[in-house]
């Protein structure tokens, strides 16, 4: 006759994971100038908003984590947030099986507390990325409203840079909602 | 026997299989007149082969797919470009019709409606012949709209090859596994010859098509749903549009106006605002993005119509430009070229203004 033991199996994990969210958006930036100089405006314009030039690309790394890439010479904007974080978990499983079994019962416990682990650690996981996934929408429509800020005013300076190359500019006029008028004589 | 009884036909006689490869033949060009949905959801053991009365009643029924196609819109007078010259009439008079011709696929496809149980797609087995003709395109994409509305099509666009058929992704790109055909020969042959003749006549019902899906687009919450679509459309439309280009035949791409207009004129943008905020906003990003695969083709003619402009009275072309001239102005009437850059522009945007375009359209309405 055999004996029914108890098995009983604990199994535990730490990992270090990384996840990340992040967009990509054109840039409108009207051709008032040739592409390059336009890219030279919007990165001036850019700089002034904390931004630092890295070749054809304007980077900006915000206290809250989130990066912001200028692609100058494509005119578009990346931004992406990432977390790290270091997860831990613990499983314990029991059961009860015939003593002549207590290998596969041990087997199939591990196998299972396994699952279990990964199961947990893809829900941690998940729960970490929309955490940034969540971080990352509420900077967006603050961004895009300093993105297009800043392209307004390089689109100014690049019209009144062409206003004097057709002749001399005598009044520039700006109104509150954005409209600017530059009288020039040719 | 008297002369009389001699003169008398028997009816055809056919096996109960070959009856049902016959209805489903007839089916394709007269759904409304039998029981398409019995047909494609039972199963029945086929013969290796079919009879030559069967044969003969299969080829009669397909040889109706040319008044098919005239049913839906073909026999409409309008205007086509022949050889950069402008045709009027109806369908048939301002093209040179060819009989269809069919390969093996055409039987195969036929057979395998109704031999599989289209309705539990776990129990179906793959067709392995691909179609090769535009006959047989034809078939597969009758064969498809036939079963509209039903679990059958799903099954049909997965497991019967009719993928390999850029004039299924024409009408049915929002149903199809992987990418559209790449050769670009396999599109040239729907704007030259034949195929020119089908995608004429099936002009009004492509732009239905694609406008009933670009309004479901809006409510589609999945984004890799509507990642998968939208690459499938706009492979779709590039590849359709630039075979229209080659052959000098940018009239067959109409539909892609026909489609868009009442949604510009309604202002009805294809938004997909219950997206699953969920998932990572770089999908939902991705998503938005494949959304735009109707207005992208849209944007294609106003590149195009930019093109036609310049086109002048000594040029060659002329005729043809003023034509495509006049087919686009209705779109330019709406807006086309101020709201679709705009919808595309907001469509791409960082961060999208939520519930934009919420009107709703009649499907079915023609287009103003």
């Amino acid at each position: 006759m055999s004996r029914a033991i108890q098995v009983r199996v604990s199994e535990s994990v730490v990992r270090t994971v990384h996840v990340e969210d992040g967009v990509q958006s054109p840039l409108e930036l009207l051709p008032v100038l040739a592409p390059e100089r336009m890219a030279e405006l919007l990165a001036k314009e850019l700089e002034a908003q904390g931004f630092k030039r890295d070749g054809k690309l304007a980077k900006r790394k915000d206290p809250d984590g989130v990066e912001i890439t200028v692609d100058l010479e494509a005119a578009t904007v990346s931004v992406k947030l990432g977390a790290d974080s270091r997860l831990s978990e613990q499983v314990e499983l029991e059961t009860r099986a015939a003593v002549e079994g207590q290998a596969q019962a041990e087997t199939r416990l591990r196998d299972a507390a396994i699952d279990e682990l990964e199961q947990r650690l893809a829900a941690k996981t998940e729960a970490l990325r929309r955490g940034v996934t969540d971080k990352l929408e509420k900077k967006l429509a603050d961004l895009r409203g300093e993105l297009d800020a800043s392209i307004g005013r390089a689109t100014v300076a690049a019209l009144t840079e062409r206003a004097e190359q057709l002749g001399k500019i005598e009044e520039i006029a700006s109104d509150e909602a954005g409209n600017v008028t530059i009288k020039v004589k040719l | 026997m008297s002369d009389d009884d001699d003169e008398y036909e028997l009816p055809a006689t056919v096996a109960a299989s070959e009856a049902e490869i016959i209805s489903m033949a007839r089916a394709l060009t007269a759904p409304q007149a039998l029981d398409v949905w019995g047909l494609l959801a039972g199963s029945r053991a086929m013969p290796a082969k079919i009879g030559p009365t069967c044969a003969e009643l299969v080829g009669d029924a397909l040889d109706q797919l040319w008044p098919a196609l005239w049913r839906r819109d073909g026999a409409r007078p309008g205007t086509s470009i022949r050889a950069g010259k402008v045709v009027r009439g109806r369908g048939w008079e301002r093209n040179t019709i060819a009989p269809l011709e069919f390969s093996p696929f055409t039987l195969a496809l036929l057979r395998w409606l109704v031999e599989m149980p289209l309705a539990t797609p776990g129990a179906v087995d793959k067709l392995s012949t691909r179609p090769m003709t535009i006959g047989d395109q034809v078939v597969a994409y009758l064969a498809l709209d036939v079963a509209t509305e039903t679990p059958a099509q799903f099954t049909i666009a997965r497991s019967s090859q009719v993928a390999h058929a850029p004039l299924a992704w024409l009408g049915f790109a929002h149903l199809l596994p992987g990418d559209p055909p790449e050769d670009p020969k396999a599109w040239d042959a729907l704007v030259t010859g034949t195929g020119a003749v089908v995608v004429d006549a099936l002009q009004q019902d492509l732009a239905k098509r694609w406008r009933t899906v670009e309004l479901g687009k809006r409510a589609l919450s999945d984004p890799d749903e509507l990642v998968k679509l939208g690459r499938g459309q706009d492979l779709t439309l590039t590849r359709f549009m630039d075979a229209c280009t080659r052959a000098g035949r940018r009239d067959l791409a109409g539909f892609v106006l026909d489609a868009m207009l009442p949604l510009l004129a309604r202002d009805v943008a294809p938004f997909p605002n219950d997206l699953d905020r969920t998932k990572p906003l770089s999908v939902r990003m991705a998503a938005r993005n494949a959304a735009g695969a109707l207005l992208r083709g849209m944007a294609k003619w106003c590149e195009w119509d930019r093109a036609h402009r310049g086109v002048r009275f000594l040029d060659d072309d002329y005729e043809a430009s003023q034509l495509l001239l006049m087919r686009f102005e209705k779109s330019a009437r709406h807006g086309a070229d101020i709201l679709v850059p705009a919808w595309l522009a907001q469509l791409a945007s960082l961060a999208p203004p939520s519930g934009s375009g919420s009107a709703t359209i009649e499907v079915s309405k023609e287009p103003p």
